[in-house]
């Protein structure tokens, strides 16, 4: 085979020379010749052939090779990215608006963006803001303008826009009823002409933009009280502005970089946005000394209230000893705004998709944040558990930092809590002072892990039932007769309004009045006696101390407290068994603290404030303290009021009638 | 004219052939030089001047890391094998000059290292500077397997691999994850779709084919050709964990599914049984890891885990396999100690072993000893008071981790065919009432045992 394969180095004329004296040698060997001829053509061609076939072999081979690759490293889900908002260059928005008594719309370039016909809800004028850019809605709103301070806050709504949005405003049913001349010239200053003239059961639809021109404004007036205007409907268009007219020109840094994003997405959250001096997103608190809580996680339980989270993390991430890296917001569905805040602020977020309904819905999503926290940080011990609505004291780390080995160390305890259900204005005063309460306040608290893994999480109610987390945590099945430490004066403030178990009357009643801490680095006294048995030596300690208020006054009255301060006085009421609570519950409504159940008590005993002084309130003969009742006072039993009066208790001092 | 056709027809055949010849050789070196892993240096230069280049590399990223102080240690089996030979000398002299570029010179495509996620977070500068190094690099996140669970939760993507290139040489860096189950976990690595598949040729990366699972190292500061680092304390052990580290994350999703057919029974005896199958697997885990005995979950408890990821409530009993070889005397009286004395003792060390710990309450553990066959693997059973004997039949299977009821514990890495060879195609429908000598669909009848055995092979306590 060798000797048939050509010697490349050979030249052209030497190998014709070469192959003549070949071809001269085998000439009389015709035979021969013509037999090795055939025989070099053919094994020529195969040589060809087998080496095309070797060719072709080794690519496929290497092209082979070179797909495994791809496979064993390519992701499963070959998502193919479909551009999520195709590039359009079109520079005018069609905008229609529809007001009317039983429905309002609106629909921007076809698409609705709102769209209310639900009986007897969302009465008042409907805003919307829309970028100038994109035509993205940033916010909506409604305000119930027919009921009062409704048109206060769409003033200040209105006010924190910025300048240059476009604004859509639809009324539905009655808008004016309550729009008071301020909010009226302010939709005029919006472009308006017919703001400062409606009326009764008016139909209106407006777009505008913020700082100038008008796009559009429609009105029907109402012909009689007792009718509504016709319905209307206004079309127009509105023309778009380049992106950058559209943003801030803040320095770039990583800090506006997000800024930037949140705020060409979302709107109403005043300062944060303004280009000059916009309000800081990062706040950079003293760091605390010998901080014990700076690696527990803190898991943040959120809905779909953006603007109580921004207010609730805003307090968060200036409270001193904060460490950002350990915080979670857990989002109860997949709303954005929500997720736009967290992001605003730099932290993690995580959505979960809604199980169950009402009150079942937050105690599944509960359940699911609580795990993923410690599936996140699997070495944390405990997990601070906060929720959206509520504002976190500047000492709130400090706080939980002296306390928090108690929790670790104590087996009788249940849970801290920065919340004292009865610390009102008027019945706490003392940040130093912590106690122990049988019952579990929640809103800003801190759960040991093994109890959660090893009693609470394998137990959870199950999505059907629909129960409150926290009432079945109140439980004595979970609870076990294990108490929580809570301050005197709350941690946390409890400022939500709306909400599943929440409205404004019920607030005003039991929440607006809380005391919160607002003094930086309180040092706690007394840690120690918090222990089980320490904290008994010091309620005798206490108890031996107090002085026995008259019990023939009447409890309700300010004079029953002495005019005195940093006194120590002690009542004693009527409490048959340990579940009699009938006095207590009528104290409790005239002293207007927390009456709905029993919160705060501590065997029979309650600890509060009352004219700066410590009040002590002791159940008996319930009680074990009940021994520290001199045999000459009698407790005081208050009646509860007759059922069909509901008339306020009068109470009967049984003391006062004795003598 | 027919003779000068032939000719030609000779002379051109011939040039067709050199020339196929000559491409073939050439082909042949093409594709050599690729299979050597030379496809990614472009400078041919000589042999030591990609020594130093990767040492050089190695050297920058250590300046890199540090400088945004990122504690990482060295996991590359390459180099770590090198060390491992010489650790005696290098533990001895954390500081001494080393006369030659011996380790960080050898030849490689990349070197591995290690970064404990929760000791940094701050990433933006870290890229930042590697660019002004002249790195180029590369980023592969995921989603969060640790928001994986019973409740459908979504999250921010996480990075899982960082790949920083520089000239001819890439460093690796495998970020790890702690876990509920006290380990280390690093995901796998998957190019999306407009990631550059050639950014490295990433089928030669050590990590990243599976996710795997790792004991936390402990770390030892060492310099080598002169160069501080860190590197697991023990590299030998280091890498044979490595060598079966392969992580299975239970299959949520399908759980979910199963709960939606056949809800979760929630009493409170389904609830007390959970919470006492879990404190009995933890112990028995710490038993036998104690031990050295590689176990995994096998029967009722490996169903659980693959259909549901919980333990089935009506099971009764917690199921452990165990291969023979593996079998220790000290078996016994070490779960004796940890307070499970021994219920029963079926067979012997040569054939159908099984063991039965009593748990507290009437939990039981159950430990099945494996016997390795060419094409099959088997256990026994033996009915007490028969003395008949029964063998279980099961495909070859080799072991993976997996984190269940917060244990990193071993299942049959090819779970399916092991749970469908001992419970059927219908593996998926919950059955209550289970005899283990006729319902499995691998249970063979295996003729008796000789009577004067029967006290050896029959203990009952």
């Amino acid at each position: 085979m060798d000797e048939w394969k050509p010697n490349p180095a050979i030249k052209p004329h030497k190998k014709r020379s070469w192959y003549l004296a070949w071809k001269y040698k085998l000439m009389n060997q015709r035979m021969l010749r013509k037999l090795c001829q055939t025989g070099a053509v053919l094994f020529l061609l195969v040589t060809v052939i087998v080496n095309i076939k070797l060719i072709l072999d080794t690519r496929r081979a290497a092209y082979e090779e070179e797909e495994e690759s791809a496979q064993d490293y390519d992701d499963e889900l070959l998502n193919v990215e479909v551009p999520r908002h195709p590039v359009s260059n079109k520079k005018v928005l069609d905008v229609e608006v529809y007001s009317s008594r039983s429905k309002v719309y609106v629909a921007v370039d076809g698409t609705t963006v709102l769209e209310d016909e639900a009986r007897e809800q969302g009465r008042g004028i409907h805003v919307i803001v829309l970028n100038q850019a994109t035509g993205h809605v940033m916010a909506k709103r409604v305000f119930d303008t027919y009921s009062p301070h409704e048109d206060e806050a769409m003033v200040l709504f209105l006010n924190m826009v910025a300048r240059g949005r476009i604004l859509i405003f639809t009324i539905k049913d009655e808008g004016s009823f309550h729009l008071k001349d301020t909010a009226k010239n302010v939709l005029k200053s919006l472009g308006s002409q017919v703001a400062p003239f409606l009326s009764w059961r008016d139909m209106w639809t407006f777009v505008g933009k913020k700082g100038g021109e008008l796009y559009g404004e429609k009105h029907a007036k109402s012909p009689a009280l007792s009718t509504w205007g016709d319905p209307v409907l206004l079309k127009t268009e509105v023309h778009l502005t380049s992106v950058e007219d559209a943003e801030c020109h803040w320095p770039d840094t990583e800090l506006n970089r997000r800024r930037k994003r949140f705020c060409s997405k979302v709107e109403g959250y005043g300062s944060v946005c303004s280009c000059k001096d916009p309000t800081p997103i990062e706040f950079n608190p003293d760091p605390l000394k010998d901080n014990k809580v700076f690696d527990v996680p803190v898991a943040v339980i959120a809905g779909n209230r953006p603007n109580y989270l921004y207010r609730m993390l805003r307090s968060l991430l200036s409270a001193q000893g904060v460490n950002p890296q350990m915080i979670t917001v857990f989002i109860d569905g997949y709303y954005e705004e929500p997720m736009d805040v967290v992001e605003l602020f730099g932290l993690s977020g995580i959505q979960h998709t809604p199980i169950s309904i009402k009150n079942a819905r937050v105690s599944q999503h509960y359940k699911a944040s609580l795990t993923a926290t410690f599936n996140l940080f699997p070495d944390a011990k405990f997990a601070v558990v906060l929720e959206e609505d509520l504002d976190i004291s500047v000492d709130f780390f400090s706080f939980l930092s002296q306390s928090i080995h108690l929790l670790e160390e104590d087996e009788s305890l249940y849970c801290i809590s920065a919340w004292n259900d009865q610390g009102y204005e008027h019945t706490a005063e003392d940040p130093s002072l912590l106690y122990r309460v049988e019952t579990m306040p929640g809103l800003g608290w801190v759960l040991r892990k093994s109890l959660y893994k090893d009693e609470l999480e394998p137990k959870w109610p199950t999505p059907e039932k629909l129960w409150d987390w926290d009432m079945w945590m109140r439980m004595p099945e979970q609870r076990k007769g294990r108490e929580c430490i809570i301050p005197d004066i709350s941690r946390s403030y409890h400022f939500g309004i709306v909400g599943l178990n929440m409205n404004g009357y019920f607030h005003e009643a039991y929440f607006k009045k809380h005391k919160f801490n607002t003094v930086p680095n309180v040092q706690l006294k007394n840690v120690e006696s918090l222990r089980k048995d320490a904290y008994e030596t010091e309620i005798h300690r206490l108890l031996g101390e107090a002085e026995v208020l008259d019990h023939s006054k009447n409890p309700c009255e300010d004079s029953f407290v002495p005019d005195t301060e940093g006194r120590v006085y002690v009542m004693f009421i009527r409490m048959e068994q340990e579940a009699d609570f009938t006095t207590w519950t009528q104290l409790a409504k005239c002293l207007h603290i927390w009456d709905l159940d029993v919160r705060g008590n501590h065997k029979g005993l309650w600890r509060l404030f009352r004219k700066k002084n410590h009040f002590l309130v002791v159940g008996v003969p319930a009680s074990p303290y009940s021994s520290n009742k001199p045999s000459s006072v009698t407790p005081i039993y208050m009646e509860p009021p007759a059922k069909e009066e509901g008339a306020v208790a009068v109470p009967a001092v049984a003391a006062a009638e004795q003598t | 004219m027919q003779k000068i056709n032939k000719n030609v027809v000779l002379a051109l055949l011939s040039l067709t052939s050199l020339v196929f010849l000559l491409f073939q050789l050439y082909y042949y070196k093409f594709y050599l030089s690729q299979k050597n892993g030379a496809i990614f240096s472009k400078i041919r230069g000589s042999q030591s001047g990609q020594d130093s280049t990767r040492w050089h590399v190695v050297r920058k990223f250590l300046g890199l890391i540090a400088s945004h102080n990122i504690p990482v240690y060295l996991i590359d089996p390459l180099i770590l094998g090198l060390v491992d030979k010489d650790i005696e000398q290098i533990r001895s002299s954390p500081d001494g000059p080393s006369p030659e570029c011996k380790y960080f010179c050898a030849p490689r495509d990349f070197t591995t290292f290690a970064l404990l996620d929760k000791t940094w977070k701050h990433e933006m500068g870290l890229f930042r500077t590697a660019e002004k190094m002249g790195f180029q690099w590369l980023k592969i996140i995921n989603k969060d397997p640790r928001l994986d669970g019973m409740d459908d939760l979504s999250g921010v993507e996480i990075p899982l691999h960082y790949i920083f290139k520089l000239a001819s040489h890439a460093i690796h860096l495998v970020v790890f994850y702690e876990r509920s189950g006290n380990y280390l976990w690093h995901g796998p690595l998957r190019l999306k779709q407009h990631m550059d598949r050639k950014f490295v040729p990433f089928r030669r990366l050590h990590f990243g084919r599976y996710p795997g699972a790792y004991e936390k190292p402990e770390l030892l500061l060492v310099s080598i050709d002169d160069l501080k680092v860190q590197i697991p304390k023990n590299p030998s052990n280091f890498l044979e964990e490595m060598s079966h580290s392969r992580f299975l994350e239970c299959r949520y999703r399908e759980a979910r599914a199963f709960f939606q057919l056949y809800p979760d029974d929630a009493s409170l005896d389904a609830v007390e049984f959970r919470k006492k199958a879990k404190s009995l697997l933890h112990l028995a885990a710490l038993t036998l890891n104690n031990l050295g005995v590689k176990f995994w979950l096998s029967s009722g408890t490996c169903l659980g885990w693959y259909r549901q990821c919980s333990v089935i409530p009506h099971s009764k009993d917690v199921d452990l396999g165990v291969f023979i070889r593996d079998y220790k005397a000290d078996i016994i009286p070490a779960f004796q100690k940890a307070g499970l004395p021994l219920k029963h003792k079926f067979g012997k060390v040569e054939d159908s072993l099984e063991l039965s710990f009593q748990g507290d309450g009437d939990i039981k553990l159950d430990i099945f000893f494996f016997y390795e066959e060419d094409d099959h693997i088997w256990n026994g059973g033996t009915q007490a008071k028969s003395g008949k004997k029964f063998k279980y039949l099961f495909p070859k299977f080799t072991l993976c981790w997996t984190e269940f009821v917060e244990l990193k514990v071993h299942v049959p890495c090819e779970t399916l065919q092991y749970v469908e060879a001992n419970y059927g195609p219908d593996w998926k429908v919950p059955v209550k009432t289970w005899d283990w000598k006729s319902s499995p669909s691998n249970v063979q009848y295996n003729g008796v045992w000789p009577v004067d055995e029967w006290d050896d092979v029959i203990q009952i306590y």
